[in-house]
């Protein structure tokens, strides 16, 4: 059986037509070619594959593409407007808050939900918020850093 | 990703008679946030029902607390009707499960239904007496959430039965707090405890206190009740207490704790928990 969904994704209207276990993961990388997200675990551990959906950070490698009719799902190429790097971004590459970079799409996009809620939270709230993702390459001040420094509204 | 677990067809129904309908064809399962399935899914699955359609994503104030089975436990934590005590703990439980982002899918009902042991939301919910509301077949049936575990991952539902509402009746005079002990911060609990206290004219009238990870289902232990209920709330009190509950438990030794570290963890996490839920139950009035 093959499930048809309409979504929108990074602002356009797609359609997919899946197999009833396919992952949001595997639509975004393998049939849209947006290889943003990564796959590390498959089990939501390590945030690599997050994603933005109706607002909030996923793991997308547990949300079921046949399940995502009718949302808006954002994704890392989807956040730089008119060329310009988004705040977040930015910083990353201000701060150093990448190393190998393979968390860094997942990283920025749990930060970018949350701030856009949460305009000002403390430095504890985002380390709280930030256990979503994990970085092998332990890369977790700088990051930090980068985040709490668009917080703080010192990078626009 | 489980390479076995390859579900045929996929169903997303929109009212809750086709959802039964569907599910009592063999092979057929519920999924709702999906963070257990698309892990552990079991390979004789074959078709998939998508619960998220039925309208049962909901916190509301009507005869006590209901809350509906696809709720997420971001859902919990955004709720103004959970900011005040007792229900409040349920949104203490709902900020130490799994991590910010998994909160967003994750669902109440997925928690109780999957019946793990660790489950945090079975925890504190036995603790306030809540009944869950099972949809089936033939019609709708409520049954104590204290009674809908039988084993590890079984449960009282039958074919074509779903969970589709937990209620939680009001309890304006109790206190009630959540424990959890875990490896790390977003781990699975190694013991969670909840205790709820109600406190007439300075004595224990009622009491609660349920234990998760250290039992093949969520543990109430009525003789920790007994020994506090008719009793005033001293420090010595509550030391007995956790006693008796820590010797109710029968844990297991894995890779996460040894079955004594478990033991004696699950003494510490009844005393705190019935020493918070007595000052919330004293800050209530």
């Amino acid at each position: 059986m093959r499930v048809t969904v309409n979504f929108k994704i990074n602002g356009r209207d797609r359609i997919a037509h899946i197999e009833p276990r396919t992952s949001l993961l595997d639509v975004i990388r393998e049939d849209l070619g947006l290889i943003g997200a990564k796959e590390g675990c498959g089990k939501g551990e390590c945030g690599a594959c997050t994603v933005i959906m109706n607002g909030d950070a996923v793991p997308s490698c547990l949300v079921l593409a046949a399940g995502v009719e009718g949302k808006e799902i954002i994704t890392i190429e989807g956040i730089a407007e008119n060329g310009r790097l988004h705040p977040l971004q930015e910083a990353f590459v201000r701060y150093h808050a990448s190393q190998c970079g393979f968390c860094s799409p997942g990283m920025i996009l749990t930060a970018k939900a949350f701030l856009d809620r949460n305009p000002s939270p403390s430095e504890a709230e985002v380390r709280d918020v930030m256990m979503s993702n994990l970085c092998r390459c332990t890369g977790y001040e700088k990051i930090i850093e980068a985040i709490m420094v668009v917080a703080n509204g010192e990078v626009d | 990703m489980d390479a076995h677990f390859k579900p045929e067809h996929y169903h997303r129904p929109t009212d809750l008679e086709t959802a039964s309908t569907l599910l009592t064809k063999g092979g057929a399962r519920v999924i709702a946030g999906g963070t257990d399935l698309l892990v552990n899914g079991p390979a004789d699955t074959e078709s998939l029902v998508d619960i998220n359609g039925l309208g049962l994503s909901y916190i509301r104030e009507d005869d006590g607390l209901r809350i509906g089975t696809t709720t997420t436990f971001t859902n919990l934590l955004r709720s103004p009707l959970l900011e005040r005590y007792p229900y409040r703990v349920i949104a203490d439980a709902a900020g130490e499960l799994g991590h910010h982002n998994l909160r967003h899918v994750a669902t109440v009902g997925g928690n109780i239904c999957n019946a793990v042991p660790s489950a945090d939301a079975p925890v504190v919910l036995i603790a306030l007496d809540a009944v869950v509301i099972i949809h089936g077949a033939s019609g709708e049936r409520t049954v104590s959430l204290d009674g809908f575990f039988k084993f590890v991952r079984e449960t009282v539902m039958g074919e074509g039965e779903f969970l589709k509402e937990i209620v939680v009746p009001v309890q304006p005079e109790a206190g009630a707090s959540f424990q959890k002990l875990g490896r790390t911060k977003v781990d699975i609990a190694l013991v969670n405890a909840a205790c709820r206290l109600s406190i007439v004219d300075g004595v224990i009238s009622d009491s609660r206190i349920v234990l998760g990870a250290v039992y093949p289902t969520p543990l109430r232990v009525r003789a920790t009740e007994d020994v506090l209920n008719g009793n005033e709330f001293t420090v010595g009190l509550a030391e007995k207490a956790a006693k008796v509950a820590a010797d109710a438990t029968k844990p297991i030794s894995d890779h996460r704790a040894s079955a004594g570290y478990r033991r004696d963890m699950s003494n510490v996490l009844v005393k705190r928990a019935i020493i918070e839920a007595y000052e919330r139950a004293e800050g209530a009035r």
